[in-house]
Formats: structure tokens, sequence, C-alpha cells
């Protein structure tokens, strides 16, 4: 068999176990994929942030705000090591807040921050709002503290168990 | 010549033979493919020490409970293997598999890496140039036909990537994927990530210009679409430096308009978008008398 025959056939064999693993894992088997990203456009999307809100007051704490009222200060992924994109993931997938899965979050953003600070954990939302504009709000959920995690208190409990 | 030949004759039919130049090039791609595999597999498996949780599985995690790479040293173990293997198989020592199970322990890496909800695409060429030489190696002794292989079937899945981004966005979405008002949408949100990122952010000159005109924003993603759509023309020896510059440029824009990098995409469509060991034998003799017997004021 020619150089050229066995490469093509090899080519296509590859291809064959290529299209059955990204038909069979949603497009995705890493390094194969079909590179679906941004292919559902228009769609409302869920992000996260980390605020210190230490100093802040109680009152309106638990408040639903636009990204620009937002309460305390920034706390930059950066600087405390951790993927943005992987903590936006974690926060805006996970539908059943049980204790590993809190214990999880606050082991990746690091304990030790917290035995000073009180960190909110914010769920950011953005979608289209009539034909041009677009509308991003922040939802606090989770309070870390040193001792204590609070769940925000406006939601009922479906809103952090819905698994 | 019917389109499979000529396919088949511009991904796998050149160079004639292997000169130095051909060499050198092989073996500067290759060394970039083993750089980016082992600095990914160092990353990742730094980074799996901070998780211990799967949110979301991600490839042979659907079959096997991850979880086993989690809590423990397996990743650093697991990125001195992948090290040692890559290092053994630039200067081909050891058995012509070892790509292979290199390739095998990055999957592994990248779901223990990636188990919590992420689904990151800048290393997906790197992990296909690494299935290219795990292939290639394992297949072909003579080393001209090794090179054409590897090239060319890196090449391939190059442009049949960017061919199937588009043709996702289609589906996904449709022709109204190109509404200039969805770029304002990732825009937001890309710019909450960068805000929770780095604390801060602000809008760069692309991102306004986008922000205050559909028109512009709507161009901008049908430019994004096109470009993807006829990536698969790399495949053809003659236009793959042009279809070269062009993604390079798409990421560029990407990177402007919502700052999103792949760096080593960019990279790797250098090194294999243009024929270098080709424009060498063609001026490289040009430059060097061009060069000699002159004194250079500096």
């Amino acid at each position: 068999m020619s150089a050229k025959k066995k490469s093509i056939q090899i080519t296509l064999i590859s291809f064959l176990f290529y299209g059955l693993l990204v038909a069979t894992h949603e497009g995705e088997y890493w390094p194969f994929s079909i590179y679906p990203m941004f292919s559902k456009a228009g769609n409302p999307w869920t992000r996260a942030l980390v605020r210190d809100v230490s100093n802040s007051t109680p009152e309106n704490l638990w408040n639903t705000t636009t990204i620009d009222e937002l309460n305390g200060n920034p706390v930059s992924m950066k600087s405390i090591g951790v993927d943005q994109i992987d903590y936006s993931n974690f926060v805006s997938k996970t539908k059943d807040w049980d204790t590993k899965r809190i214990k999880a979050l606050r082991n990746m953003l690091g304990e030790e921050y917290l035995t000073t600070k009180d960190w909110m954990i914010y769920k950011v939302h953005g979608k289209l709002i009539g034909e041009d504009s677009v509308v991003v709000e922040t939802v606090p959920i989770l309070l870390f503290k040193s001792d204590t995690t609070l769940f925000n208190p406006n939601f009922s409990s479906e809103y952090f168990f819905s698994e | 010549m019917n389109l499979g030949k000529l396919i088949t004759e511009n991904l796998f039919g050149k160079p004639d033979q292997l000169t130095s130049a051909h060499r050198f090039y092989f073996k500067l791609f290759e060394l970039y493919i083993v750089y980016e595999t082992i600095n990914l597999a160092w990353e990742w498996g730094l980074y799996t020490l901070k998780i211990s949780d799967v949110v979301l599985p991600l490839g042979i995690a659907n079959l096997i409970d991850i979880s086993f790479m989690h809590d423990n040293y397996l990743p650093i173990i697991n990125a001195i293997a992948i090290s040692i293997l890559l290092v053994l198989s630039f200067f081909r020592k050891g058995s012509k598999w070892q790509y292979a199970v290199v390739f095998v322990l990055l999957h592994f890496q990248y779901v223990a890496r990636f188990s919590i909800g992420e689904i990151p695409h800048s290393a997906n060429l790197v992990g296909m140039a690494i299935f290219s030489f795990a292939v290639g190696l394992a297949a072909f002794q003579n080393e001209l036909h090794r090179y054409r292989f590897i090239i060319g079937f890196t090449i391939f899945y190059i442009g049949l990537g960017y061919f199937s981004a588009s043709i996702s966005k289609l589906i996904g979405t449709g022709p109204n994927w190109i509404d200039g008002r969805h770029l304002w949408l990732w825009i937001a949100e890309k710019s909450t990530d960068i805000l929770s990122r780095e604390g801060q952010f602000n809008y760069n000159f692309v991102q306004i210009t986008a922000l205050k005109s559909i028109p512009a924003a709507t161009f901008m993603l049908f430019i994004g679409i096109a470009t993807e759509f006829f990536g698969i023309l790399i495949w053809f020896r003659k236009l793959r430096p042009y279809v070269a510059l062009a993604l390079i440029g798409m990421h560029f824009g990407v990177m402007m308009s919502m700052n999103i990098r792949f760096d080593s995409f960019m990279i790797e469509l250098i090194i294999l978008g243009f024929p270098f060991p080709e424009l060498y034998l063609k001026y490289g003799d040009q430059i060097k008398s061009y060069f000699s017997g002159r004194e250079i004021s500096i």
C-alpha cells in the first residue's frame, strides 16, 4: 500500500473514531471537539463573582442589584490563584448546594482567606431586553464567613437544593 | 483529479524529499508541541490539587469516576510521567507508542483538571498535534512518510475544527447568529469574567465600537463565522498561508472583542500555515549572499 493511501485510510479511520466519540459525548471528548462554544447565540447567561463584604452593613446585603451597585469590594480571582471560568461554572452549574459542594467551593477559593474575611458569592445573570439593550443583574446567594456559610434568606430551599 | 485525490495530494503529497530545512522545521514544530504539552500537564496538574469535587465529568470521566485523581498527588505524578515520556519521544528514545501513551495520560490530566464545569478549547490544537504524533510515529517508519503524515494530519484536523465550529453555529442558531446584539451579550458576559478575574474592567475600542452600533457588531460576527467556514480551505497548500492569516486575524478579533485568548492556536497556525522550509530553500541563498561580504553599520 502506498504511503498516501495509508495516510488517507488512517485519517478516515481516525475521523470515524473522532465522530463516534463527539457524537456520544455532546460534541466534546478532549481533544476531539466540534467546537460548539458560542453556537447558541442570544441565550441568557449566568456567571459568578466574589465580593468582600466584611465591612458592609447588613441592610441590603442580600438584595439583587445591577453590577454597578454591588456591595463590598471586589475579590480578584487572579489574586487568589483561582481560575475565573472554573469558579463561575462551579457556581452557575451547581443545583444542589449540599455540605460537600459548599466545602469544595470554600476549599477552591481558599479557606485561609475566610478566617478574617466575609465573602459573598454572587450569581450574575445577563439577558437581552427589547430591541437594543443588555441587562446584567447580580444575585447574592451564599455568604462565606469564617465559621459558617449563610444562604440568601430571600430564596426558598428549592433554589439551593433543586436536584 | 477528483476532489478526494486533490485533498490527499494537498495534505500528504509534499515534500518530494526531506532536506535539512524540512528536518529543522519539523523538529521545531515538535519541540513547540512538546513544550506546550509539558506546560499544560504541569499547569493542569498543579491546579487539580485544589479540586475536590466533580461537577461536570468530561471525556473518560463519563465512564470512570475521575475523583481518584483528586485529593492526592496523582496529577503531579502524571505530569512527571508525561514530561519524561515527551522528552524521550522527542529524541526518539524508547517505544514508538510513547506519544500514544502521552495522549492518553494527557486526556486523564485534562478531565481531572476540568471537572468542575469549564470546557476550555484553548489547548485542543496542542492535543490534536499530540494525537498526530502518536498516530504518525506508530504507523510510519519512513521519515519522509512520517513528515508528510504528521503535518498533513494535523492540518486536516485544524481545517475540520474551524469548519465544524461554523456549522455548529449555523445549526445551533441559524443565519441569525450574526445578529450584532448577540455580540453585545457575549461582551457583557466576558466583561463580567474579567471583572471577576481582575477586580476591574474597562471596554477597549473594539468593544465600544460594537456596543455603539448593531451593524458594526453584526459585521464583526459575519467576518468571524465566514472565516471559520472557509477555514477548511487550509487543507489546500496554495491557499494555506492566506487562510492561516485570516484565522490568526479572526483570533486577534476574538481577543479584542471578547477577551478570549487562543495563543497556542495562533502559534500553531503560524508554524503550520506557512511553507517555511520551501521559503528557506528558495530564498535562503539570496539572503545569505546579501549579508556575506557586507559590513553592516550599527
